[in-house]
């Protein structure tokens, strides 16, 4: 697997993760305010976002019908639906984007739902590896309070309930994110981690990211064109030309 | 060819069950007394007809049977269905939302009733859609880890119909030819009789390439229903008997 980088996309991408309530989100947001700010032409693309699979995965969560397997594929489609509809596209527009989760997510969690770990990986082979990832540890009773903080109740397969590892959705949640520290911790090294300790002060965090991101990136490139003033108002205003339509499917049936 | 129902019922010989790649997991592959028999082929190929056949044997002769079949799980069939009308997923995503659908029916319908001794009729199984994101430039690698979930099936069965065939029976039936089933997303001509000619003569070279790999049953269905039923028949008792 290579980044965006080495696989000559004109964008870069740049990808939090960590465990829920670790902080991350907040994290992105701060992070793509102050991209935006600059003038720098920034795209947002959350996990689990899609429209159209969105509905099924609800549906599939409320009525509790999912799998260890379909959950996993469930995602994966979610994921590439975005990826080719939409982080593809402006990778290749030359966008700085920014994703809350990518498919570390899915190799941490289905992993420890149970998925053989090979099948996994598989599945999401086809995306490019992000071209700065950073990695959120907190400690687990801190996300505990964060997500208690921001809402009364544990959610289902947030607390990992259908894991059955306990009926006590905090004693469940405890086990189940555990867990998927052990993975992310794993992983860490193998796809270059960029790793943060989210019990600091926000502030102190996104010191670091922005800190590494200029550090990084080329963000000089990553400006919007400036707009010429029109020289003759009655010209008609161009249109964003489409790519190319590629030959190659009608190719291989000659 | 009627089937008279049988006082003397055969009890199915019990034989190896095993997944194409990593399988389902926590699955008991011991538990599986039922069998899976599948039948693929092209629309028009005379699948649903041979399986209502198939139905009344099976049930005279004492078994109890279940039917899938593609886009039917609760978890994503309607979604897909809207997502095909719209045109508006990309490859990747088309292909994983069809593997949800066949996992989705995997876990909740065929192994549940593969504990419960029953068999299993597919209208269909992961063969069609391997063929057709072959046909559309995916990576076969990859589409072989994608349907590692598959349980092998105890018999499969392709209805091969030439696409000059194929045409006829569309038009007997329905006033046009699909999109899908002409390849139309594929843009291999405008003329949408020149597109189903050419996309259904492609799927049934890679239906034979698949044939290779999975080792199917390539059944001539150019013949009359009844021929067709008495060869299935023959063979799925061979499949009972255990060998």
């Amino acid at each position: 697997m290579k980044t965006f980088a080495e696989l000559n996309f004109p964008g870069r991408l740049v990808a939090v993760e960590g465990l829920d309530g670790s902080g991350k989100s907040t994290q992105i947001y701060l992070l793509k305010r102050w991209l935006e700010l600059q003038g720098l032409k920034v795209y947002f693309s959350e996990w689990n976002s899609s429209e159209l699979v969105k509905a099924a995965t609800s549906k599939g969560k409320k009525r509790e019908l999912l799998t260890p397997t379909t959950f996993s594929l469930i995602h994966a489609t979610d994921f590439a639906d975005r990826y080719e509809r939409h982080l593809v596209p402006l990778m290749r527009a030359g966008y700085l984007v920014l994703c809350d989760r990518y498919i570390f997510t899915a190799f941490a969690r289905d992993v420890v739902r149970g998925c053989p770990p090979e099948w996994v990986r598989g599945l999401y082979d086809f995306a490019a590896l992000p071209d700065l990832t950073f990695f959120f540890k907190a400690d687990l009773g801190v996300s505990l309070q964060r997500i208690l903080d921001g809402r009364p109740q544990l959610k289902y397969f947030e607390a990992g309930m259908d894991l059955r590892l306990s009926s006590d959705p905090y004693e469940s949640f405890r086990i189940f994110q555990g867990r998927m520290l052990e993975q992310y911790l794993a992983m860490s090294t193998e796809f270059n981690f960029y790793v943060l300790d989210a019990n600091q002060l926000v502030e102190r965090q996104q010191a670091t990211v922005r800190e590494l991101v200029a550090q990084k990136l080329n963000l000089a490139n990553f400006r919007r064109a400036e707009r010429p003033a029109p020289r003759q108002s009655s010209r008609p205003p161009k249109t964003v030309g489409a790519l190319p339509r590629t030959a190659k499917v009608e190719e291989a049936f000659e | 060819m009627k089937h008279l129902p049988q006082n003397h019922i055969v009890i199915p010989r019990r034989t190896p069950r095993r997944f194409y790649g990593h399988g389902i997991p926590k699955v008991d592959l011991e538990r599986l007394a039922g069998r899976l028999i599948v039948v693929e082929g092209a629309d028009g190929s005379g699948r649903s007809t041979q399986i209502a056949m198939l139905v009344q044997w099976l049930e005279g002769s004492g078994h109890a049977t279940t039917q899938v079949g593609l886009k039917r799980s609760s978890l994503v069939s309607e979604e897909l269905e809207q997502a095909q009308e719209g045109n508006i997923l990309s490859r990747t995503t088309l292909s994983l939302f069809y593997a949800t659908d066949c996992a989705d029916q995997l876990e909740n319908i065929i192994l549940p009733a593969l504990k419960a001794g029953f068999i299993v009729l597919a209208d269909r199984y992961i063969y069609t859609l391997m063929a057709r994101d072959m046909v559309r430039g995916m990576d076969e690698a990859w589409l072989k880890n994608l349907y590692g979930i598959a349980l092998e099936p105890d018999a499969v069965f392709y209805l091969n119909v030439p696409p000059e065939e194929l045409v006829q029976r569309s038009f007997a039936k329905n006033t046009a030819l699909d999109y899908w089933e002409s390849g139309m997303d594929l843009g291999l001509s405008r003329d949408m009789f020149d597109s189903f000619m050419k996309y259904q003569t492609t799927m049934q070279k890679t239906f034979r390439r698949l044939q290779a790999t999975y080792g199917f049953t390539i059944v001539d269905g150019n013949r009359s229903a009844d021929a067709i039923n008495a060869e299935l028949c023959k063979k799925i008792s061979a499949v009972l008997a255990g060998k």
